[in-house]
């Protein structure tokens, strides 16, 4: 797997991912928004998923368009919980000015594993998404005149520690196949995803660990895709399959976002090229 | 958003009324506190793991080859089926049936919002899961290179709006008799830390996936094929550990077996009345043959009388 992180230079954090030919590249837009009447203290993100037909033929036309919408609900219903992603760490001023995060999906290959693959560029995207601070906020009667700051070093960064990744099981025979390659998708009749939220501490730093608690694994969203069923006991082995799957690879990830945002600050980072 | 031009809209900064209302005031906490009124009792009256009353009927669409009228406590679905059609703009021959699952609020069927009149993403996801609930039931080889169409229409949602949208297009394939595996049935149940609400009431849902605690939260909607053990839909949202997932899984199992006899007795209620009416036909049509089989013969004979 190949992960490269702010690849665009015109987004707050971007993301490109190889895993083996599947490509992805995500990159997050922050704009000021108006918060929803029901939760004025939080922010909001969506997705949008674009499948281009470089990717395959079949994505031509509208021909990706159904791939697209499932795949941005499920992000959708993945980062729905508070646990999964704190929305309200984009809150500016209580009721009236919140970020809104619009996380752009490209897919330029698709070689299997669509969801995971996309899970892990879209959390790599999100550690990298660097938000302005807000230096001065006026109100003017019912106006509120917000000054960012114009320093582009000058900004907060994301807590996404306990941000969900997918994990694709295909069930191919009695077993659950982690990881699906195109041809081992197009053999399954039915897949499983599970959407695992792990521990935090993956993404901090041995000093902020000190703080923090441990969090556990839990499940922020389950479905099952295909046009098959499963037994009971099939679909609870395979939940468990994928959370020992999801942890190995947030550690990975957490670790390897961890070194790379080492080396941007030691300039250091050796850029290697966009699209190799 | 998109708007509907077809009728006078407001300003666009505007907000329902309701908000402002008491109950709507009222912060998560407080409504997680209202929910049970005691320990093991609900707001109306039910235990945790205890069902609303459940009202099924088929034939509620006669232009529909076949239809179901589904109740959950209040919440109300009606699905209707429709013939297999050849599939629309493709070319290539499919060697399997194909679905077409349409899921739809009615505009006045939420307490929180209007539902436009356009698809929205919600309605969008709830027909896609149907799909997938309901594609492994039906016997698809039986109908290649056709569409059968599923249109639900929810007219009111309490709660388990999905669950019941399932058993009524289940109910509803049975009815326009489409060839099926085993009958589908479907419950859903709301987690709220270590309290579990089998067929949740929308407040208990709304308080569940929107709780901003460090405790297990969500919704499960589960949708199994009873005699085949066999689960087709799994949906879950929120954020909860293993655990209670497998714990909810046990419950909804079970509920979803309750289910079935009372899908198989409008069933068998169903087919009992079909019969009777057929054999009311065939008396009839008997009756009218013999009338003319007795008027031929006195024409012969009257013929033959010369």
């Amino acid at each position: 797997m190949e992960l490269e992180t702010d690849v665009v230079s015109h987004a707050s954090g971007s993301a490109r991912l190889r895993l083996a030919n599947t490509d992805i590249l995500v990159g997050v837009k922050t704009e000021i928004d108006v918060p929803k009447p029901e939760n004025p203290a939080q922010g909001k993100i969506e997705f949008f998923v674009d499948c281009s037909a470089n990717a395959t033929p079949e994505f031509e036309g509208r021909g990706g368009e159904q791939l697209a919408n499932s795949i941005s609900n499920l992000m959708q219903r993945a980062y729905y919980s508070s646990q999964a992603f704190n929305l309200k760490q984009l809150c500016i001023l209580e009721g009236k000015q919140c970020w809104k995060l619009y996380v752009d999906i490209l897919i330029l290959e698709s070689g299997g594993n669509l969801c995971d693959a996309v899970s892990v560029a879209v959390k790599a995207a999100l550690f990298n998404t660097r938000i302005p601070f807000v230096k001065v906020a006026l109100m003017d009667g019912g106006n509120i005149d917000l000054q960012l700051s114009d320093d582009p070093y000058d900004c907060k960064l994301l807590d996404i520690g306990s941000a969900p990744l997918l994990v694709t099981l295909c069930k191919i025979g009695d077993k659950c196949v982690v990881d699906p390659t195109a041809e081992e998708e197009s053999c399954s009749i039915v897949s499983l995803i599970v959407g695992i939220t792990d521990n935090p501490k993956f993404y901090q730093t041995e000093k902020e660990n000190e703080q923090s608690f441990d969090g556990s694994a839990k499940c922020s969203t389950i479905d099952i895709n295909g046009p098959g069923s499963v037994h009971p006991k099939t679909l609870n082995n395979a939940i468990n399959q994928g959370m020992e799957a999801a942890k190995a690879l947030d550690e990975a990830l957490g670790r390897t976002l961890l070194r790379e945002r080492k080396e941007n600050q030691g300039f250091k980072k050796q850029s290697y090229g966009f699209l190799k | 958003m998109p708007l509907d031009y077809k009728r006078f809209n407001p300003p666009e900064d505007c907000v329902s009324y309701k908000r402002f209302t008491k109950d709507s005031l009222k912060s998560p906490e407080q409504l997680e506190n209202e929910i049970l009124i005691k320990e093991e009792l609900r707001k109306d009256g039910r235990a945790l793991s205890e069902t609303r009353p459940i009202f099924v009927s088929t034939e509620a669409v006669s232009q529909a080859k076949g239809s179901a009228y589904v109740e959950l406590g209040s919440t109300k679905v009606i699905c209707s089926v429709y013939d297999p059609r050849e599939i629309p703009h493709q070319n290539e021959f499919s060697q399997l049936g194909h679905l077409f699952c349409e899921v739809k609020f009615a505009p006045f069927s939420c307490p929180r919002q209007r539902r436009s009149h356009a698809p929205d993403a919600e309605e969008r996801t709830l027909s896609a899961a149907l799909k997938q609930a309901l594609e492994p039931v039906v016997c698809r080889n039986m109908f290649p290179n056709y569409q059968v169409d599923i249109f639900v229409y929810i007219i009111e949602n309490n709660g388990s709006c999905f669950a019941a949208a399932i058993n009524a297009a289940g109910l509803a394939l049975v009815d326009a008799a489409v060839p099926m595996y085993d009958i589908v049935t479907a419950s859903s149940m709301a987690v709220v830390g270590d309290n579990y609400f089998l067929d949740p009431t929308e407040e208990e849902e709304f308080v569940a996936l929107n709780n901003t605690g460090d405790i297990n939260h969500g919704v499960i909607t589960m949708a199994t094929m009873d005699v085949l053990q066999q689960i087709t839909n799994f949906t879950q949202i929120g954020s909860m550990d293993v655990t209670s997932v497998n714990l909810a899984m046990v419950k909804l199992e079970q509920e979803c077996a309750n289910l079935v006899p009372v899908i198989q007795q409008c069933i068998v209620k169903k087919t009992v009345e079909g019969l009777k009416i057929k054999k009311k036909l065939e008396d009839a049509a008997k009756e009218r043959e013999k009338t003319l089989d007795d008027k031929i013969d006195i024409w012969k004979k009257k013929l033959q009388a010369g």
